[in-house]
């Protein structure tokens, strides 16, 4: 296997060769003020210009030396093409849903252009961008909200919640499955623009809902989506989901990006031989508030763990320091 | 009689939010206390649910849907309290801080403690310090309720705390903080009063504030 950053990812992935060293990954935004002030892009731009958003994904390789470029830092680019109000934040603030379109459960309307829809339409241009600066060296990495986390921006979470408490199943499927066709179509049109992966992203997580509801209401969807799309995905799910890793192996999934809540020896002994695992660092005790060398202690115990690609477990806090997520790809150049 | 008690509290347990109310005024018209029915059926299903939530035996839909169905209860029960009301344990301000619109985790927190017996003043989320003193000054509660789902806004707590202390406002009230990204190290750094892992350490550590342990 030729060693570079794309290749060592891409077998990572696969639980391949291993080349000299594992691989430094960001399956979620690294995005931070350290590397805004260093390309002078910032927020809300980079959510909504593809060059200033590929420009700000660069620089988390070539500025940081991680093996990935992820250019998508929200979790709102679908809410917004579906017509939900959005309020894109700042530099400091990350974007949310205002208001939500769908509370009463009434049917979800996806316009036929939705891809074309600004919010979505970036995020394409902006992974082709990457493809052309950067295909082949580095891993591009494309991310998608799955339908769960796309019901929480349409119906309101707390709404959303409840439906599934109540045990009115009908209701909630309906939901789900108008928008899987959603995740789908984004998801390969990632692809298509350039993406050597694409996250799924969908917060059945351990804070809200139990396994039992992902079994129920989820799984089956993730497998139907899985099993159309057209190139290697990463499950992110938040939170502690030790209680669920088993189900998240069977959804069809290549990877799954997790916390550190979940101990890294538990989730490769439990699920490493079925998929590969991506994460875990810990963002707000190490990496938002702890020194380099806590960071590194982290990265160096998932390597040992066997995690396959090393990194934050979720989006970083925009004030991360610069010097801790370099602690992370210092621990992976160290090799194994 | 405790008959009655037990299948009130269990419905409430069960989230059986089409029957409560049936079977409160059963309860009531077949003579039983309202202080008690409140007390031994609907405070104590309560306990159970944030015992069985906080140990992972059941999740935010099914609380909420138990919230919902002992809200339905108490709202049979209130009038026909003594005086027409009953005295709260303690009044409680309830917030998520600037910058943060998520809610779901204080209103959680907020439906439980109602449903232990407080009065709970709900202001929203995305309040800034200056709201959040002014309103500590005009309702004068016994606990501050913080929350923050974001690690970018929880330091927004520690600015509301140093202002109570800066307006001379510490003294005379407890302040409690949670969230996802929130931990008893951060709470204790900030100079919070408690930290409450999730709904039901949040009632219970109310209580322990308000000197109103059951």
């Amino acid at each position: 296997m030729k060693i570079n950053s794309r290749n060592l990812v891409m077998s990572a992935m696969f639980g391949g060769r291993r080349g000299p060293r594992p691989a430094a990954g960001n399956p979620t935004s690294i995005a931070c003020h350290g590397l805004m002030d260093k390309v002078g892009v910032s927020f809300p731009e980079a959510h909504l210009n593809a060059n200033a958003m590929a420009e700000l994904a660069l620089a988390g390789h070539e500025v940081v030396g991680f093996d990935t470029v992820m250019p998508e830092y929200s979790v709102v680019q679908e809410a917004a093409a579906l017509g939900a109000r959005v309020d894109w934040g700042d530099r400091d603030k990350m974007p949310d849903v205002k208001e939500f379109p769908n509370a009463d459960f009434s049917d979800i309307q996806i316009p036929a252009d939705v891809l074309e829809k600004p919010s979505c339409r970036v995020v394409l241009d902006a992974i082709a961008i990457l493809r052309r600066h950067v295909g082949g060296r580095a891993a591009i990495i494309g991310k998608v909200m799955g339908p769960w986390t796309m019901s929480y921006h349409m119906a309101g979470t707390q709404n959303f919640l409840l439906a599934v408490g109540m045990g009115e199943g009908a209701k909630v499927s309906r939901m789900l499955r108008q928008l899987m066709p959603v995740t789908v179509a984004f998801i390969n049109a990632q692809f298509q623009a350039g993406a050597d992966i694409v996250v799924l992203a969908d917060h059945a997580t351990r804070n809200l809902v139990g396994p039992y509801h992902y079994e129920q209401h989820l799984l089956p969807i993730h497998q139907e989506i899985t099993a159309q799309v057209g190139g290697p995905i990463i499950l992110h799910v938040c939170g502690n989901c030790s209680d669920r890793l088993e189900l998240f192996a069977r959804s069809g999934v290549d990877a799954y990006h997790f916390e550190w809540q979940v101990d890294s020896r538990e989730a490769v002994r439990r699920i490493g031989n079925q998929v590969s695992l991506a994460g875990n660092v810990n963002n707000p005790q190490a990496l938002l508030q702890g020194t380099p060398e806590d960071v590194y202690k982290q990265a160096r115990y998932a390597i040992e763990a066997g995690v396959h690609l090393i990194g934050p477990e979720c989006a970083i806090p925009l004030s991360t320091p610069l010097e801790n997520l370099r602690a992370i790809v210092a621990a992976v150049r160290e090799g194994y | 009689m405790a008959d009655h008690l037990n299948t009130i509290k269990d419905a409430v347990i069960g989230g059986k939010h089409a029957e409560i109310k049936e079977l409160v005024q059963k309860a009531l018209d077949g003579g039983l206390d309202p202080g008690g029915i409140i007390n031994d059926a609907l405070i104590a299903a309560m306990d159970v649910v944030g015992k069985d939530f906080g140990s992972g035996k059941i999740f935010v839909p099914e609380m909420l849907v138990a919230a919902m169905t002992m809200k339905a209860g108490l709202e049979i029960v209130k009038p026909r309290l003594a005086g027409g009301a009953s005295q709260p344990r303690g009044t409680i301000i309830m917030a998520t801080v600037k910058g943060d619109l998520h809610d779901i985790g204080k209103n959680l927190v907020t439906m439980m403690l109602e449903g232990a017996g407080f009065k709970v003043f709900d202001l929203g989320v995305d309040l800034g310090v200056d709201k959040l003193i002014e309103q500590v000054k005009a309702l004068n509660p016994d606990i501050l309720g913080l929350s923050a789902l974001l690690t970018t806004t929880m330091s927004e707590m520690q600015k509301v705390i140093g202002e109570l202390r800066a307006q001379g406002l510490r003294d005379r009230i407890k302040v409690l903080v949670g969230g996802a990204p929130v931990d008893q190290v951060f709470a204790d750094k900030i100079g919070a009063d408690g930290y409450g892992a999730n709904a039901a350490d949040a009632v219970e550590l109310a209580r322990r504030f308000t000197g109103t342990h059951a």
